[in-house]
């Protein structure tokens, strides 16, 4: 067994007095598609917002391929290789979709202040292989034609879409997507399979991905966490869990059976 | 082909303004120095505010430390004014770096709170430190002269902001359509997701902050050669609410807009100054129609209208898109 890329460990954190997160664990392979399911407020996003430096874990540790994150700011967490999305959409709204994209290269490029403000060639360079770059990132999810909108003329489902995409062109090791089949419609959840597959196999890159629709969870991913109350109750391949009955009991219930009655 | 275009657009505001002393009066020159000293003061507070959007009052306080500084350094120092010049500049530069500091935990209303009591700080050194500051009555500051080029001092500083306005103009642009224009807009958009992507908050807030103090500052450092005399009033509170009508006016977000702001006001002012208590009512009333019915200043006209305007982050969200889809939900929400 190869060493974990993401390693969490006994992290504990909490909002005056309120334990959100108690000891969790979670080790996550490279490559690996991992879900993290639980009920709301089992404190999922929490567990985000710790790993990528938003918060400050009261006690435990978290390291990213081996480095501590611990203290870190989120944007120096960013630059050791972790992505993320958002549970609502975070594009940003004063810029287009390309501009969007572009704005994910910001921690793979360099040029700095007085040479962007003086027109020096070699940013003048940069910048025309940052917008190329962000046009393949942008075809590689199927949204290139819509290059030039303004981000809020996109569908909700798309706007995810250009974000993972946005996360993506950063060449990230690991990737926290935060319920990110919100809002898309069938058609568009079950290409949603394929492109996480691809992210894994074409980029080589590692997810954590927190989800409700919990047919694209079982489907997609190698392995799945449980959360509930800020634990994990479970932890294993998607058969192990779905037949675990602490699992069954604190959260999955009624879909689950529903499922296995009707297959 | 764009006969138009914003580059043309800024070619031909350009040419008509090197022309300008070639006509105009002592009057008219004046007023068009003012438009080029204002237009640099509305660049550097729509790169804080309009960009990188930090709501933040304290321009006119830069505005005021850059002049103080270039007129007291030459007179109790002795320094030639083109010492003087840079080194108000770079003061003004220095303090606005600190005022970051705040912005990296104070967001809003709370950030505007703060600037403004600094805003207020600086009013009340330059009144009361009297023996540094010459006090209310403020101070006179020596004539620079342009010997042996055969111009008069209000020609040749005329020239001189100019050539100042236009390489800032050009910095300005180049800088908003690089990465650390984009990353201005994202810490504007969401704090957050630009954190997530590698985009250090502190750092870009205090550029944010740094530009728009030495861009003030250099504003005032002419300003003070131009009347020849400093006082406090000239940085007060109305100055800063002339400054952000400027950038409302012009357009919030856009380095055309703010020149645009600039030379609206400017004109404006000095058309209505005939008319007794005009001046008030009408500017009061243009921005309420401004902030009502055009959000996105004059600029957003001209975007719309002008073949091949073409900005780079061009506040999308502002404008209203007559052939784009219907817009889906869009929850602006903090991260969760
Ligand atoms: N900043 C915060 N301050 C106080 N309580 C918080 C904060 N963030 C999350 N919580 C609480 O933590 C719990 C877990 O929330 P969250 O992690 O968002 O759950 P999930 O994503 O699993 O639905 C909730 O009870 C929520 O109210
Ligand atoms: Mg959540």
């Amino acid at each position: 067994m190869t060493a974990p890329i993401l390693s969490i460990r006994d992290v504990g954190v909490s909002f005056g007095g309120l334990t959100v997160l108690d000891g969790v664990n979670l080790d996550v392979q490279p490559g690996e598609i991992r879900g993290l399911i639980g009920p709301n407020g089992a404190g999922k996003t929490t567990l985000l917002n710790v790993i990528c430096g938003i918060y400050r874990p009261s006690r435990g540790s978290l390291t990213l391929d081996g480095v501590s994150v611990v203290g870190r700011k989120t944007s120096e967490i960013a630059r050791l290789g972790l992505g993320r999305t958002f549970q609502t959409s975070q594009l940003f709204a004063g810029m287009t979709v390309l501009e969007n994209l572009m704005t994910g290269l910001h921690r793979r490029s360099t040029t700095d202040f007085l040479s962007a403000g003086f027109g020096l060639s070699k940013s003048r360079a940069e910048e025309r292989h940052i917008e190329e770059e962000a046009r393949r990132a942008l075809d590689f999810v199927g949204m290139g034609q819509f290059a030039d909108r303004p981000g809020s003329a996109l569908s909700f489902g798309q706007q995810r879409v250009v974000e993972i995409a946005r996360t993506l062109i950063g060449e990230p090791k690991v990737v926290l997507l935060d319920e990110p089949a919100v809002g898309l419609s069938l058609n568009r959840l079950a290409e949603f399979d394929t492109l996480l597959r691809r992210i894994r196999t074409e980029k080589g890159v590692t997810l954590l991905l927190i989800e409700h629709v919990i047919r694209l969870v079982m489907d997609v991913c190698d392995k799945v966490t449980v959360m509930n109350f800020g634990n994990v109750i479970a932890d294993g391949t998607p058969a192990d869990v779905r037949d675990n009955p602490q699992v069954i009991e604190a959260y999955l219930g009624k879909e689950l059976r529903a499922r296995s009655s009707a297959s | 082909m764009a006969l138009l275009g914003r580059r043309n657009v800024f070619l031909l505001l350009a040419a008509i303004a090197c022309v300008v002393p070639a006509f105009a009066n002592p009057y008219h020159l004046f007023v068009a120095n003012l438009v080029l000293i204002y237009a640099l003061l509305a660049i550097g507070l729509n790169i804080l505010v309009g960009y990188a959007g930090q709501l933040a009052f304290a321009n006119a306080a830069m505005f005021g430390i850059g002049a103080y500084t270039t007129g007291l350094l030459q007179v109790h120092f002795s320094f030639p004014f083109w010492l003087a010049f840079p080194c108000g500049a770079l003061v003004a530069t220095v303090i606005g770096l600190a005022l970051a500091l705040p912005a990296l935990r104070l967001s809003g209303l709370y950030l505007a709170l703060s600037t403004l009591a600094f805003a207020q700080f600086t009013q009340w050194v330059f009144l009361h430190w009297e023996k540094i500051t010459f006090g209310a009555g403020g101070f006179k500051t020596p004539r620079i002269s342009f010997d042996p080029l055969p111009i008069s001092k209000p020609v040749g500083l005329y020239y001189l902001s100019l050539v100042i306005v236009i390489a800032f103009v050009i910095f300005a642009q180049n800088v908003i359509a690089s990465r650390i224009g984009r990353a201005f807009v994202a810490v504007r958009d969401s704090e957050p997701a630009a954190a997530s992507l590698g985009v250090d908050l502190l750092r870009y807030k205090a550029l944010a902050f740094g530009i728009s103090g030495f861009y003030a500052g250099t504003a005032g450092g002419l300003y003070s050669q131009m009347l020849n005399f400093v006082s406090p009033e000239g940085y007060d509170l109305f100055q800063m609410v002339l400054q952000k009508a400027m950038i409302v006016i012009g357009g919030i977000g856009s380095i055309a807009g703010s020149l645009l702001g600039a030379g609206t006001v400017i004109l404006l002012l000095e058309a209505l100054r005939e008319v007794k208590g005009a001046q008030e009512v009408v500017f009061g009333g243009l921005l309420v129609l401004f902030v009502i019915f055009l959000r996105g200043g004059i600029v957003s006209v001209l975007r719309r209208y002008v073949a091949g305007w073409d900005e780079p982050l061009r506040n999308p969200q502002r404008e209203a898109e007559p052939d784009a889809p219907p817009i889906a939900a869009t929850v602006e929400k903090p991260a969760q």
